[in-house]
């Protein structure tokens, strides 16, 4: 493997590696705009030169491969410095400078390289470019685009040649005048064109649901994994105070590279949506609030006393929901628990290493249900369950299926007790004997697993609103009240350390290490940057 | 020297373009020309402005499916050409070179002189759609400068009087 110096530390990198890459891995941050880890190297934008010894002329560190004894010099050379300057000069020479009113202030890459690199005053005296008609105009149904602010750096153009393959964007006209397009202005409904605005490293593309909701300094973010299908592309939940603002992609080459679908990433907003906010109880044909204290030693005694019992768990489940389900129902208590599937619309997303993946279902553990020994069934498999007949029936996801919706269902679940965990109000809610409270993927942690068998964790970022309780929690507390053998367990990292000790497909895995605990820090590397 | 006016197809006609028996033998024959499909853009595109005048977004659309193109990127080749015409011309289009040698030997002047004569400034036309006058950089003629393209011929050693004696056959024959 080559080995180099760069700003005097001494590297060994794979061969083949560009210098921006190998001087992340020696700690030097070399600046660029136009270069993105997973998008082809254009070397237009010039911000990452750097000094070569024996080289006369400086040269583009994201187009130089690596050499062996090569020494380079970033920051430390005054050449670099100085032709950095005049590079930031130019691309301010058109910029409009209205960080104050432009919604990607704070994860610019143009204000941080401006800040780091650039001058505090300019040559120009002129009047700058404009693009009359394109400073603030719908270039598809997410991107807000404002031409004004581009700095030809072509990322949105290669995202969609070479990510998503619609190749819908181009540069139209010439020189001063260039300005990123579709054909004959159409649409841009690319699936993956939120992207776009990430990769986008200033605010001439900006997603037009997240555009002036919330300054991003004051976003915090939580690894997670997007819940929309079985696919498991990893996520950050950008939030604060208590609201969820935005879903963007967190790096996992094996899975979603640095990207997200438009459907995935429009999830967030429905993560904010509580509508059961309280444990309730059907009394004379009306639910009724009751609390927990009291549901709790109730239900117990329910579950406990019920001669035929059967769950209906759900692929939108956490392992450890599943596995406590599994235990606590269906070992003494003998329940029968199926785990309804279904295929929903296809989606798909490119990894790292350019496959395409293609969604099998729209769930995201289904592939957890089944390694856990669950029993899975589609639409007629469900319809079968709900028809035969038990004393006592429990619900843990009203949205484990879209049957559930149906009148069928609602008629066959009137039969007996029905205990319904929810968190949106559904047809089977109204018919619940028992309603429960259960909390939105954003206030619930644990793992699932991907449908090409990757164990990924996802973090709480919200505490439960009101009187809700993510389902594990109110799981273990109905483990105190049934009468079994209690399983000591507090946490769901608890949870899965025991799974790990039980089930033979967790063998070996750990809770700290599992993807899902990747530096915050590293964020900027693939957000806006 | 006859210069042929521009014929050029209306838009309304362009809108879904299918290209003509001698039309697709020309791409045809373009294409054999050529290592890939895409590098035959350009040639395929002057075929279609020589055909019908203009480029029109349904032509783009009609070329980048026969050469296995997005629409996007041909339009991006299209705009960036200042030769490729993406509006229908006036039946003549008048170039006027600028650059020094023209400029030296009374290019400026006859400038000046073709926008007082049509009544026009650079890149617009007259209201007849008869002329469209635009000036542009060096034509690669400064031995007979100064130098007004028409259409595809060139008009060396102007005057504003030879200028208007062209002029004039033009509009005589239209």
């Amino acid at each position: 493997m080559p080995k180099l110096t760069i700003d005097g530390r001494v590297i060994e990198v794979a061969e083949g590696t560009n210098l921006i890459e190998a001087a992340r891995q020696a700690g030097v941050a070399i600046p660029y705009f136009c270069y993105h880890p997973y998008l082809s190297v254009v070397g237009q934008c010039r911000i990452c030169l750097i000094e070569i010894d024996k080289q006369p002329r400086l040269a583009v560190a994201c187009a130089t491969p690596v050499a062996d004894g090569m020494v380079v010099r970033s920051e430390t050379s005054d050449r670099v410095r100085e032709a950095r300057k005049a590079v930031m000069e130019f691309l301010l020479a058109n910029h409009p400078l209205d960080c104050p009113v432009c919604d990607q202030a704070g994860e610019c890459l143009l204000q941080d390289h401006s800040f780091d690199h650039g001058l505090d005053t300019s040559h120009m005296l002129e009047t700058r470019r404009t693009f009359a008609g394109l400073e603030r105009r719908m270039l598809g149904p997410h991107i807000v685009q404002n031409q004004n602010r581009c700095i030809h750096c072509s990322r949105c153009i290669r995202f969609t040649q070479e990510i998503s393959e619609t190749a819908q964007l181009t540069y139209k006209a010439r020189g001063n005048g260039v300005y990123v397009d579709t054909y004959d202005g159409t649409p841009f409904d690319d699936p993956m064109s939120g992207c776009t605005a990430d990769v986008c490293p200033v605010g001439a593309l900006t997603v037009k649901e997240f555009r002036f909701r919330k300054r991003t300094w004051k976003l915090r973010s939580v690894p997670s994994v997007c819940p929309g299908c079985s696919i498991g592309c990893n996520v950050w939940i950008d939030h604060h105070e208590k609201v969820v603002y935005r879903l963007s992609p967190r790096e996992n080459a094996a899975v979603n590279a640095t990207w997200i679908c438009d459907y995935g990433r429009f999830l967030a907003e429905s993560l904010n949506r509580h509508e059961v906010l309280r444990p309730q109880r059907q009394i004379d044909g009306q639910l009724q609030p009751v609390d927990w204290a009291d549901a709790l030693a109730s239900l117990g005694e329910v579950l406990d006393t019920a001669s035929s019992l059967r769950v209906v768990a759900s692929a939108n489940l956490s392992n450890e929901e599943l596995f406590l389900v599994k235990t606590l129902l269906g070992g003494a208590r003998r329940a029968d628990i199926v785990v309804p599937v279904w295929t929903g619309e296809q989606r798909r997303m490119k990894n790292g290493s350019g496959a395409w993946l293609q969604s099998l279902d729209a769930h995201p553990n289904a592939a957890g249900a089944r390694r856990l020994g669950l029993r899975l069934v589609d639409h007629g498999g469900l319809a079968r369950f709900l028809y035969g007949a038990a004393d006592v029936t429990v619900i843990l996801d009203p949205l484990a299926h879209p049957f559930l919706e149906t009148d069928e269902a609602t008629q066959l679940l009137r039969v007996g007790t029905t205990i319904v965990f929810a968190r949106l109000e559904h047809p089977v809610t109204r018919l619940a004997s028992w309603l429960l409270p259960t909390p939105s993927l954003a206030c619930n942690e644990g793992t699932f697993i991907s449908q090409t068998g990757a164990v990924q964790r996802f973090a709480a970022a919200l505490a439960p609103p009101q009187q809700s309780r993510p389902l594990w929690s109110i799981l273990m507390a109905l483990g105190g009240e049934l009468a079994t053998e209690e399983l000591p367990l507090r946490s769901p990292a608890e949870v899965f350390a025991h799974l790990v000790q039980t089930e033979k497909g967790f063998a070996g895995l750990d809770w700290e290490t599992l993807a899902g605990t990747t530096d915050t820090a590293q964020r900027e590397r693939y957000h806006g940057g | 020297m006859t210069t042929r006016p521009i014929v050029s197809e209306p838009a309304e006609n362009l809108c879904e373009v299918t290209f003509d028996s001698k039309l697709e033998k020309r791409i045809a024959d373009t294409l054999k020309q050529y290592p890939t499909p895409r590098a035959a853009l350009l040639p395929v595109l002057w075929l279609c402005q020589d055909r019908y005048g203009w480029i029109s977004p349904g032509v783009m659309r009609a070329v980048a499916q026969r050469l296995g193109e997005n629409p996007a990127h041909v339009e991006g080749v299209v705009t960036f050409y200042t030769m490729f015409r993406t509006r229908p011309p006036a039946s003549y289009v008048l170039q006027v070179c600028r650059t020094l040698s023209c400029a030296m030997c009374g290019g400026k002047e006859l400038a000046e002189h073709l926008t007082t004569k049509l009544g026009v400034g650079f890149g617009e036309r007259t209201p007849d759609g008869l002329f469209e006058l635009h000036a542009v950089e060096c034509l690669g003629a400064c031995g007979s400068a100064p130098v007004v393209q028409i259409n595809d011929d060139y008009y060396e050693s102007m005057t504003p009087e030879k200028i208007d004696a062209v002029l004039e056959t033009l509009t005589r024959k239209a």
